[in-house]
């Protein structure tokens, strides 16, 4: 919860919509795939910080009318969910909207940044779901807050079931060439559908569900689950040198990708503090890189595989772990799919936290939206609606840090029940001197 | 078949007699003529020459005969009254990023009335029915959840708008501010300190002995109200030129509260604007597009339950808006009745003009029960812009003057299109004739509106050339989908 001295932190809130200036038509219906409903109950929220001179000039309504332009691409994001026949969701692209909020802060961009507290990210960006009532959920909100000192901060509050990070990035980077005037001439063809094909529910397959998802109580309309207990975000940023020395700790002569050496320390060290039982399967998420279209916003790009160790975490050689996370992941999307298309989309699953989640970002351009010419001074992304066993994202560094070689730090970010955090600091500074 | 034979043969006879009736001067004077030449002609030319001696021709009568000739025809030009021309026209083309969706409406709707779930449905079924199309659009001080109307706000969309419009129409007809004598600007709703019609002086420098005009209050009808004016205006000023402004402001006309009569401006009322330069020189006459005909104009307001029709007021809350009474049609049928009295002898051809009179006769004198005849203004007319009020008008009226689908298609896809724009909405009905390349010379153009008041008001005008489809205004990029059939009720 923020505190009462935060409440008012960012103030004069002003609600608005935007949508595509091209009308899309009437009866588009988009019918999200089996991954795509899979993801349907996690939100993405992704603040972006500008400095006073990326943003010099702008004010609202020229923020807001490259807008209209950019979401002629993407006007999906602008409609609204409905059930068919069969009671799976669908997306209707009535040009409804996506929402703004504009905001202000009294405080500076390098203020608000020191006080280094992941929960005020709340305050910069929506904390929206889908639901209660779907045709009137919008599926993005935009907040743009004005900082004392002249800088910005952009909230992106992204629904999973529309894509992954990586698609969510590349949206909101294609509204920074929107303000440029650099978008590609024509839109990006995205297949409309004029139809609301309605596939039976096989239910002939009495297979079990894959390991990487929890089947959780319907949530109706609502699409959010709740947590046992309170979770808390807090990050850590690891330089490159870190990172390097941290590699050479793990595997000694042989190198082990820098996100897997990430894995391999905190699966341990959750481990090692958790009280309840100790995490022996967990699931890793990964861009899959040759399946990816530009432009095109997609849940199926994105590897979910997952990693079942029959050692004592904990207890194990820091290789073993490492070894594992690289060899014996196994890619579970056709068996999530499958999962989901048993009972014709209408279930209700989490994937992010349903095990202790590792999400590597690393390939994500968060840093590729530019205003001005100029990159964000800090980006920062959570995941909303996870499970109870937490998540860790591993996302790239700010402009400001590259290492000396070729190799770059990580900002990583863990979500874990509050009860796990102050034990986990003190572990990780201890046997990985992470702080 | 016997019926078939019969209407064909009843057809030819209306032909006839229509032809018969309008051209009675030529169908008794030609046999006149043929007479009195064929006497001629069988006469020789020594008798004509002894004829024409005869008649004793001396040098003073003919010379007296032909000065009072030069005299009548003198007096008859000079209080004949001086023709006003359209040189030409510009509408408003609202940028992209001003449009709202249905589904974005409806949904702000709700947000903005969480206590009032009926009005919210009542104005969904409203805008279910209403005709307009999701293009549309509002000043962005409406896209606010809740709208925030503001005295800065209304006159960004008024500069937005005025300059717009003056800009183009400067362009096309190669005008320069200095010569512009007359400036009219209409805006119902919006009328702040300095005027409107003040501030396209400022912006553009005008003349310091121009005459200005600024008319609110008046309604939907206002900008024949001002073409009107100018017109007078342009009897007394000889070889000048008028600019004529109409819009509308939506930023201030979002009702909040729950009067189901008052929710209509809302469902209905969107961004528009037109600007028209008349003449009365000379010169402009072979440029320019259409020549004024008539102007009638008929104002019911005399009459109690037509002044109330539609009226500003607050509601019991305390919230201001236009409340429309139940009434609306019958009133505006009534108006429209009274105009076309005035109108109908102007327009309509002899034929039309016998058989309404045999009619009347009939029914009142003679008591017999003959159905009112409705006259046939087609003939009349070649295209109608009947303002874009709402579907409820434009079907109320295509019934009322027996019009055929295509007669009413600008109107309806003008409404679809761009929505109510209030004043200036006859205006995108005509350039959306002139887009569909349907505008040939010498065909005449009736415009209607109504408005506030209760109001109706005619112009009748004759094109002067030819219009060729134009490459630019609003219906440019669109134009192509046009006409779309549209749904009795929309799924949102």
């Amino acid at each position: 919860m923020v505190s009462s001295d935060h409440l008012n932190l960012v103030y004069d809130i002003k609600l608005s919509s935007v949508g595509p200036g091209h009308v899309t038509g009437s009866d588009v219906v988009h019918e999200p795939s089996n991954m795509d409903l899979a993801m349907k109950l996690h939100y993405l929220r992704g603040v972006y910080f500008f400095s006073s001179e990326a943003v010099q000039g702008l004010t609202v309504y020229r923020i807001k009318e490259p807008m209209f332009t950019w979401l002629n691409h993407y006007y999906r994001t602008c409609g609204r969910f409905r059930r068919s026949n069969s009671g799976r969701p669908l997306i209707k692209c009535n040009d409804c909207g996506v929402r703004i909020i504009e905001a202000k802060c009294d405080k500076t961009i390098d203020e608000w940044l020191e006080m280094k507290d992941s929960s005020l990210t709340k305050l910069l960006v929506s904390n929206h779901i889908v639901g209660p009532e779907l045709p009137f959920s919008p599926l993005v909100f935009l907040q743009v807050t004005s900082f004392k000192c002249g800088g910005m901060s952009l909230g992106l509050s992204w629904a999973h079931v529309l894509g992954d990070a990586f698609s969510a990035s590349d949206f909101i980077n294609m509204w920074g060439q929107a303000m440029a005037n650099q978008l590609p001439q024509h839109p990006v063809d995205l297949p409309k559908s004029f139809s609301m094909l309605v596939k039976p529910a096989n239910r002939s397959q009495l297979a079990t569900d894959p390991l990487s998802i929890k089947r959780v109580d319907p949530v109706g309309d609502n699409w959010i689950t709740a947590n046992n207990c309170k979770m808390e975000p807090f990050s850590f940023h690891i330089t490159a040198t870190q990172l390097t020395q941290l590699q050479a700790k793990i595997s000694g002569h042989k190198a082990t990708p820098p996100f897997e050496c990430l894995c391999t320390i905190f699966w341990q060290s959750i481990a090692r503090v958790c009280s309840r039982h100790e995490p022996e399967i967990v699931t890793v998420c990964k861009n899959e890189r040759g399946s990816r279209r530009t432009g095109t916003l997609s849940n199926s790009a994105q590897i979910i595989s997952t990693v079942k160790a029959d050692f004592s975490v904990k207890e194990a050689k820091p290789k073993d772990v490492a070894a594992l996370l690289v060899e014996h992941a196994v890619d579970e999307r056709g068996l999530i799919e499958s999962a989901v298309e048993r009972d014709g989309g209408v279930s209700d699953f989490i994937i992010y936290g349903a095990n202790l989640t590792f999400v590597n970002l690393e390939e994500a351009s968060f840093y590729g939206l530019e205003l001005n010419g100029q990159k964000p001074v800090h980006v920062s992304y959570l995941i909303d609606g996870i499970g109870d066993e937490g998540v860790v994202l591993v996302a790239p560094p700010g402009p400001k840090d590259s290492g000396k070689d070729s190799s770059e730090g990580k900002i990583v970010t863990v979500i874990l029940p509050e009860d796990q955090v102050m034990e986990l600091k003190s572990e990780l500074k201890r046997e990985w001197s992470i702080a | 078949m016997a019926s078939l034979s019969n209407s064909v043969k009843l057809k030819y006879i209306k032909l006839g007699y229509q032809y018969l009736v309008n051209h009675i001067l030529t169908v008794f004077l030609i046999p006149i003529l043929m007479g009195f030449l064929i006497k001629i002609l069988s006469l020789g030319p020594d008798q004509i020459y002894e004829i024409g001696s005869a008649l004793h021709f001396d040098l003073l009568q003919f010379l007296g005969f032909s000065l009072m000739i030069i005299f009548f025809a003198t007096v008859y030009f000079m209080s004949k009254p001086r023709s006003v021309y359209l040189v030409d026209y510009a509408c408003f083309k609202p940028p992209a990023s001003y449009r709202v969706p249905h589904a974005t409406l409806v949904e702000h709707l709700r947000l903005s009335n969480k206590d009032n779930p009926e009005i919210v449905e009542f104005q969904r079924r409203i805008i279910q029915r209403s005709g307009l199309g999701d293009e549309t659009c509002l000043a962005p001080a409406n896209l606010y959840i809740p709208p925030t109307p503001s005295l800065e706000a209304s006159r960004a969309e008024a500069e937005l708008i005025l300059f717009s419009v003056i800009d183009d129409l400067l362009k096309k007809t190669g005008t320069k501010t200095k010569d512009i004598d007359i400036l009219i600007v209409n805006c119902s709703i919006v009328s702040p300190t300095p005027s409107l019609s003040a501030m396209v002086i400022n912006k553009y420098k005008l003349r310091s002995n121009i005459k200005s005009f600024n008319l609110s209050g008046m309604g939907c009808s206002a900008s024949l109200i001002s073409i009107d004016l100018a017109r007078e205006l342009l009897q007394v000023h000889p070889n000048s030129c008028a600019i004529v402004v109409s819009t509308e402001i939506t930023t201030p006309n979002y009702y909040s509260g729950n009067e189901r009569s008052m929710v209509l401006t809302n469902c209905l009322f969107r961004m528009g604007g037109a600007a028209i330069l008349l003449s009365n020189k000379k010169a402009d006459r072979s440029r320019s597009k259409y020549q004024l005909l008539h102007l009638v104009r008929t104002h019911k307001g005399a009459d109690d339950k037509a002044y109330r029709c539609i009226h500003e007021q607050e509601d019991t809350q305390g919230i201001q808006g236009v409340s429309l009474s139940k009434d609306l049609m019958l009133i505006a049928g009534e108006a429209l009745k009274s105009n076309i009295t005035t109108i109908g002898p102007l327009v309509l051809p002899a034929s039309e003009q016998l058989l309404f009179l045999f009619t009347l006769i009939g029914q009142k004198i003679l008591k017999l029960k003959w159905k009112p005849y409705i006259p046939d203004f087609k003939q009349a007319f070649e295209h109608f812009c009947i303002h874009a009020g709402g579907r409820g008008v434009i079907d109320e009226l295509q019934k009322k003057l027996q019009l055929s689908d295509k007669d009413v298609e600008a109107s309806r896809m003008t409404l679809h299109r761009f929505g109510n724009t209030s004043s200036s909405s006859i205006w995108y009905e005509m350039n959306y004739i002139e887009s569909k390349g349907r505008m040939k010379k010498g065909d005449r153009i009736w415009q209607i509106a109504f408005g506030s008041g209760f109001k109706c008001n005619s112009a009748v005008w004759k094109c002067n050339r030819t219009i060729t489809t134009p490459t630019d205004g609003p219906w440019l990029d669109c134009i192509d989908r046009y006409p779309v059939s549209i749904s009795q009720v929309l799924d949102l």
